[in-house]
């Protein structure tokens, strides 16, 4: 699971509201393998992130500054978390992330509207 | 270069194609005669196919040694005889050639045979141009040693006259003659292919061995290719967005998309353990696993804030191969919920679920009864024809698109406005391809299931927005 996906994720249990977000990450396994780079890509993924904290500093014209479209890259899209687990911040219900991929099913009765 | 048509099932040279044979009042015998005639009465138009046919055959196993000089040399001797081996024509190593021409071959939701002019004398003029780069010449088959087999389908009113064996035998026995070919049923040279139906008689060449949906970076296929390919081309996928099918399966439908639009991002989701170990390895297998990212979530249960994605596109199981536990209802709640507004989802469904949608029309958005924009010649054309299309070229056998009668039948489900609807056939089933846009928001509250997207969000000051910059402006990736 890419660090990417991590933050486009929010918590769907039950009940919980705009503080299922960001679940809370802990990697006992994770790989770093180089991606190529796609500065476009990049610049587009970046209005989609959840950034709980705005960076201070200059952010306007970030898609032209290469060195921060690499810094972003790197951290979006090259680090792939193998194992681990996600955490949802308000209920505290864990998701485990297993071979890469997370595992978010929730249970009958935790879907129960 | 042929194999980049992505949603062609079959691509043939014809040979013949003419008015179908009158069954009603003729003797059988007659019947065989005139079949005989197809074999005989133009040797031009049978010799001039044989040529080209042998023609690209040359030209793949030139390609194949072209890449193989670079691999091992050692290999090469043993190549060189098995130029006639089938399996060459699938090989993987379709290599671009720099050829002049421009294939301009339309892609259609319909099976293409093709059109003998422009396409064919214009491969023999690029042909020429590369017999001088090439260092060897081809041991191809010469005339009398080809082998060959014919297979024959019959539908319609001649079908209930003749099985497809007995013309498949006439049509062999005269061959034959005619050209002192030997058949041979398990691996033969040739390929004769001939459809006789109510409509017309035709006569071809399979350019392929292999159908055109197994493709070369699909490891195990779920859902036919080209119908993955197609869409994934109906989704309007734009650079920098974020596409989800949830549920993916084996992945075909984004291997497919992310094969064609690369700068995209890719999630796929099911809830299958083994479907998701088999995308895995597909992905790998095809080199795509940085682009497409995978979930075990649930698709009535999307672990996705509210409005975060682009686009949709899935595949909703029948029923008949995977048990759907949920009803399509709630699917499509879901999905409306984590679609943006103006974003779009494009959904294969089955007869069932089709008639289920119908009976339960969701709150009225009055129906778009044409369809907007569309961005591909293939589909704009199915909008528009009033009834199937005519005599143009076109084999029937597995994917037919009917018309504006089936969006009619379409209901708009909450704020998702149908904008197109294809029937299209998997072989032995129907289903219909579903394409909605999100007309607009949904509120921010609605009990339990919305959850509006952080609030910290609002601090954002990012001054660059993609969907106004000039590249994006509606288009799709080229």
């Amino acid at each position: 699971m890419k660090l990417l996906t991590h933050n486009l994720l929010s918590s769907h249990v039950r009940g919980v509201g705009p503080r299922g977000f960001p679940l809370r990450l802990q990697a006992t396994e994770v790989r770093i393998s180089p991606v190529e780079f796609n500065p476009d890509f990049v610049a587009r993924m970046i209005p989609k992130l959840h950034l709980v904290e705005v960076p201070k500093g200059p952010i306007e014209g970030y898609e032209h500054d290469e060195k921060f479209l690499r810094q972003m890259h790197h951290v979006l899209l090259e680090v792939d978390v193998l194992e681990g687990t996600l955490q949802c911040p308000e209920s505290g219900r864990l998701f485990p992330i297993s071979r890469g991929i997370p595992n978010m099913l929730l249970s009958d009765e935790e879907t129960e509207t | 270069m042929l194999k980049k048509l992505k949603s062609a099932e079959r691509l043939f040279l014809l040979i013949k194609k003419q008015f179908p044979l009158n069954v009603s009042s003729v003797s059988k015998g007659k019947i065989f005669n005139e079949m005989q005639r197809l074999v005989n009465d133009d040797p031009e138009s049978w010799m001039s196919a044989i040529s080209i046919w042998k023609n690209l055959l040359e030209l793949d196993a030139k390609k194949d040694k072209l890449s193989q000089r670079d691999a091992n040399p050692l290999k090469r001797k043993i190549e060189e005889n098995d130029i006639t081996n089938p399996k060459k024509l699938k090989t993987e190593q379709m290599q671009e050639l720099q050829e002049s021409r421009q294939c301009q071959l339309e892609k259609q939701m319909e099976e293409e045979t093709v059109e003998q002019g422009d396409f064919l004398t214009n491969r023999e003029k690029s042909q020429e141009a590369f017999q001088n780069d090439v260092v060897k010449a081809v041991d191809t088959p010469d005339q009398k040693d080809l082998t060959f087999r014919v297979s024959c389908r019959c539908s319609g009113a001649i079908a209930k006259t003749f099985t497809g064996q007995e013309v498949g035998r006439v049509i062999g026995i005269a061959l034959m003659k005619q050209y002192g070919w030997k058949a041979d049923l398990r691996n033969p040279n040739l390929e004769i292919f001939i459809h006789l139906n109510d409509i017309y008689s035709v006569v071809g060449i399979p350019v392929f061995r292999v159908p055109l949906a197994s493709r070369a970076y699909i490891k195990t296929a779920g859902l036919r290719s080209t119908i993955a390919w197609a869409m994934a081309s109906l989704a309007e996928i734009k650079a920098g967005a974020f596409v989800l099918d949830p549920m993916c399966g084996l992945g075909t439908i984004l291997l497919e998309a992310a094969k064609e639009w690369p700068d995209v991002y890719y999630v796929g989701a099911d809830v299958s353990d083994s479907q998701l170990l088999g995308a895995c390895d597909n992905l790998k297998a095809a080199g795509l696993q940085d682009k497409i990212e995978l979930l075990k979530v649930s698709v009535i249960e999307l672990p996705l804030p509210s409005e975060s994605v682009d686009t949709i596109i899935s595949d909703i199981p029948f029923g008949k191969k995977f048990k759907l536990g949920k009803d399509i209802k709630n699917i499509l709640q879901e999905m409306e919920r984590v679609l943006h507004v103006g974003g779009t989802i494009v959904l294969l469904l089955s007869e069932d679920h089709h008639k289920h949608l119908q009976d339960c029309e969701q709150s009225g958005i009055p129906l778009n009864s044409k369809g907007s924009h569309t961005d591909e010649p293939g589909i704009e054309k199915c909008l528009n024809h009033g009834e199937k299309t005519d005599l143009s070229d076109t084999v029937s056998s597995s994917s037919e698109a009917i018309s504006q009668g089936g969006l009619d039948k379409m209901p708009p489900f909450g704020s998702l406005v149908p904008m197109e609807c294809y029937q299209v056939s998997l072989g032995r089933t129907d289903a219909f391809i579903y394409k909605y846009r999100k007309s607009h928001s949904l509120g921010l509250l609605q009990p339990g299931s919305s959850r509006p997207r952080a609030a910290a969000q609002q601090g954002r000051r990012l001054s660059w927005d993609p969907d106004r910059a000039p590249e994006s402006q509606g288009n799709r990736l080229p």
